[in-house]
């Protein structure tokens, strides 16, 4: 029997894919996404969770950046 | 003592600033309450009503477009010779200043009396009207319709009536009374006969006024009286070759600038010059001019009640020091050395000081290493009483004492140190200098200690100068006014900034801003050094990364300071500066850190615990033996720690995101180089960051200071040439691995930052196990009281620019 699953090749830098691993094991974005951890810089991950995790890495953007603009609260 | 009366304006207000008004309020409400038993606290225990008035919420109702720019076209009618004129002023108090017009001069130092400074880039400033800075402006001798009338004619549209009520309101009832001590006695004055009659009227102050003979009583009563006009102050020695020339220099200057606008640029309308002439005449005349006041005699007890009474009826007193004219407490015999020169900074806030012949109480903000302590010096000199000089630590004791040695008359005998090493013979000198913690130490002390303590306490001192003032809490600062009982206070800083809004709090326990030196000018004209900001940014070791997303907070910290590629980049940065022969200073806040890196590059390193001796014997090894180039430091370093030789820093790690200690580290490096060409950069400053963690954002607050000021910083993601250089460290993946474990099994008390002397989580011995319950937030600094974390609002009204990088 065969399986095929539709998936998505992430490049990225060393540190950014500790974090994806991160996400795969804790499971925080509900399951496994990970389909094959290929090297350094390269991960193989399934389709549909694309989207979602694009939301994740913003979000992660977003915490280490800081408004410069923004007047003194 | 209650809380400060609160006028029913600010509950009016919007609820978002009635909301942070009142947190304020509590805190201070507490505070006054945590002082219950403090009997000198001159105006320490009020701040006005109008004070409160904020200009910010006039502009509610205006139409906002998506960028957030609000249309005033209503509120301000341009005017045909607009471009001529330099500034705006929109109805929410902000003021926009065209640093590039040819009356900018004119117009800077106008704003900078009446305002604050926002942002101060190159080509357009921004300031702030609020009522601390119009009450300084006054306390300075401006006056309203001056204030009202320049502003007009400097502006390119109409002044929006709300911010000329605002004005009015902020400046009307401020500075008509003052609070003179001449002959040793104290004396309510006024050029407004009608104001002492209506503080009079109040029965509070009628109990207080003191009558000497029965005459007086009768009628008014005033005793009239003229400020007579000897009162140009004199900088600098008496001696003859000296005395003339910071006079002449300053007339000079002022009539030399004036010809020069008057010639050079016809475009400028008349009336802008006409004007500032005009008040730059009157600031001068006011020296000399026979002004009439009248006053009346109040009671030296009763002193306190009645500032506190003034400000309740908002007329708060303005402190002043005749000092010429005090003949209960003795002279020092100390002047300037004739080879002092004073810079026309230094000058300009000095006579903001002592503008009308009278020491008055306020704060001198200049950057570090512009010379602050030159003007504390020339202050001392000038008002020739005894002097107590407050700073932080031991070694700027000792670098105060240096000071006075190297620019006044003032030797070993006249100058006395009180600190826990060194404790000179107080009796019988002239000058002071200690600790804040030593003076506002509780515990028990030494005979000797005592000894001085008391003699301290039973002096009447001249001048208190309150050096890097912007650190010390407003309780400790209670305290000190509680023990010591000074006639005017000056406080100095290079970075009048609180992550707190305590700020606000010195304006009334010292006194207004007098002056605030602009960083970029001063840069320009060589006197500071003209630095280079760079963020270094270092990729985490993808082991290190994995750790710190797993781990709980406070070893995260240690994670991205312990960084290996970010020792690497501060190895090679380290080595880069020395084969240049640079000098390099190296921050740490976290000790851990600071100790690892220091003994792994084999450098000498200085800490909290590191003894005085030590410590100096350091210092001056990196002063003079060429073979010490590097020096690591933890924050024990960032104020006060004078080090001209150093033109380079390396942060890598810092106090969460605190604007002020990167504004003090980078003045660490300010001092103006010698020989140095102005035109290029001569001190780097560089901040190294592990990318993808929470240090990049903290970074990025810190800097906003610096930016405001008019610094840009570089971002590097990429050091050149780092890859070619063989024997950096942590190079292979089993030195990394070990570096982990190292963290990893470091104990949480390592990933703390190091703890001061007076700070909550302080202990002295060190080391060693303690359990102590608190928040997360204590662990990272947070209940310092000093730097705070706030919650980001609206974080939905982002200018479409600033939008992020979505793909």
């Amino acid at each position: 029997m065969v399986n095929v699953m539709k998936g998505v090749l992430v490049e990225c830098d060393p540190a950014m894919k500790q974090f994806l691993l991160h996400l795969d094991e804790k499971l925080a974005l509900g399951r496994k996404f990970i389909i094959q951890d290929l090297d350094e810089n390269h991960l193989f991950i399934s389709t549909d969770i694309v989207e979602v995790l694009q939301a994740r890495v913003d979000d992660l953007m977003d915490r280490i950046s800081f408004p410069l603009h923004e007047k003194d609260a | 003592m209650g809380p400060p009366k609160k006028s029913k304006k600010d509950r009016s207000g919007s609820d978002k600033f009635a909301k942070k008004r009142r947190a304020e309020d509590d805190a201070y409400t507490q505070l006054v309450d945590d002082n219950d038993s403090m009997d000198n606290a001159s105006e320490s225990d009020g701040v006005p009503g109008a004070a409160s008035k904020n200009a910010e919420t006039n502009d509610e109702n205006i139409n906002t477009d998506e960028y957030g720019a609000k249309d005033y076209r209503a509120q301000m009618q341009l005017r045909p010779d607009h471009g001529n004129r330099p500034l705006w002023v929109a109805p929410n108090g902000h003021v926009f200043l065209e640093s590039f017009s040819p009356v900018y001069k004119h117009a800077h130092d106008f704003l900078i009396a009446i305002s604050e400074p926002v942002c101060r880039p190159e080509h357009i400033h921004e300031y702030k009207l609020t009522a601390y800075s119009l009450y300084a402006a006054v306390s300075v001798g401006l006056q309203t319709h001056d204030i009202v009338e320049y502003l007009k004619r400097l502006s390119k549209t109409s002044i929006p009536e709300g911010i000329l009520e605002f004005i009015r309101l902020c400046t009307l009832s401020y500075g008509k009374v003052k609070l003179v001590l001449k002959h040793n006695k104290y004396f309510i004055e006024s050029p407004h006969p009608e104001v002492l009659q209506k503080l009079l009227k109040d029965p509070v102050i009628q109990k207080c006024r003191l009558i000497r003979s029965e005459g007086e009583g009768e009628g008014d009563g005033f005793i009239q009286g003229t400020m007579d006009g000897k009162a140009i102050t004199q900088f600098g020695t008496k001696l003859p070759p000296a005395s003339d020339k910071p006079e002449d220099a300053g007339a000079s200057t002022s009539s030399a600038a004036g010809a020069a606008t008057a010639e050079g640029a016809v475009a400028i309308p008349d009336d802008i010059t006409d004007f500032y002439e005009k008040i730059d005449k009157e600031e001068e005349d006011e020296d000399e001019a026979n002004l009439k006041t009248v006053s009346f005699e109040v009671a030296q007890e009763k002193i306190e009640v009645i500032q506190k009474r003034c400000i309740e009826i908002e007329h708060p007193l303005l402190a002043e020091y005749d000092f010429r004219n005090d003949t209960n407490n003795p002279d020092i015999n100390i002047d300037l050395k004739p080879a002092a020169v004073l810079r026309p900074y230094q000058e300009k806030s000095l006579r903001k000081m002592f503008g009308n012949g009278r020491a008055r109480s306020g704060v001198i903000v200049l950057p570090c290493g512009a010379g602050k302590s030159l003007v504390g010096v020339t202050a001392c000199c000038t008002v020739r009483k005894r002097a107590l000089v407050l700073c932080n630590s031991g070694v700027s004791v000792e670098q105060w004492k240096q000071q006075f040695k190297m620019w006044s008359t003032a030797d070993d005998s006249m100058i006395c140190r009180f600190t826990s090493e060194a404790k000179d013979k107080p009796m019988g000198c002239g000058i002071l200098v200690t600790t804040y913690s030593m003076i506002t130490h509780t515990q028990k002390r030494s005979w000797e200690a005592e000894q001085t303590m008391r003699w301290l306490q039973e002096q009447e001192w001249g001048i208190m100068v309150l050096d890097e003032v912007h650190t010390i809490p407003a309780k400790m600062f209670r305290r000190v006014l509680t023990i010591v009982q000074s006639h005017c206070k000056l406080g100095l800083t290079a970075t009048l900034l609180r992550e707190d809004d305590k700020i606000a709090d010195l304006n009334f326990l010292i006194g207004p801003k007098l002056y605030e030196a602009n960083w970029l000018e001063l840069q320009k004209k060589g006197f500071i050094a003209r630095v280079q900001c760079a963020e270094v940014w270092c990729p985490m070791s993808p082991e290190f990364y994995r750790e710190y997303l797993t781990t709980k907070t406070s070893k995260k910290m240690l994670l991205y300071v312990m960084n290996p590629s970010k020792f690497r980049s501060c190895q090679f940065l380290i080595k880069y500066h020395e084969q240049r022969g640079d000098k390099t200073i190296v921050f740490s806040d976290n000790v851990f850190a600071l100790k690892h890196y220091a003994i792994k590059m084999n450098k000498p390193f200085i800490y909290g615990p590191t003894s005085q001796n030590e410590r100096i014997q350091i210092l001056q090894n990196f002063k003079f033996n060429s073979k010490v180039n590097t020096i690591f430091v933890s924050k024990v370093a960032d104020t006060s720690f004078d080090l001209p030789e150093a033109n380079v820093l390396i942060q890598i790690s810092s106090h969460g995101g605190s604007r002020r200690q990167e504004a003090q580290r980078l003045g660490r490096i300010l001092r103006a180089k010698k020989g140095a060409i102005a035109e290029e950069y001569n001190a780097f400053f560089y901040t190294l960051v592990s990318q993808d963690t929470m240090e990049m954002s903290y970074s990025r607050k810190r800097q906003r200071f610096l930016v405001n000021q008019g610094y840009s910083y570089k971002v590097i993601t990429h050091l050149k040439g780092m890859d070619t250089e063989a024997d950096l460290m942590y190079g292979t993946q089993e030195e990394q691995g070990q570096l982990l474990q190292l963290v990893l099994s470091a104990s949480d008390l390592d990933c703390e930052d190091e703890k001061m002397p007076g700070e909550p989580g302080y202990r002295p011995g060190g080391s060693g196990t303690t359990r102590r319950p608190g928040a997360l937030s204590s662990m990272s600094g947070g209940d310092d009281a000093i730097y705070y974390e706030h919650r980001r609002k609206n974080v939905g009204s982002v200018h479409p620019l600033f939008k992020k990088f979505r793909g």
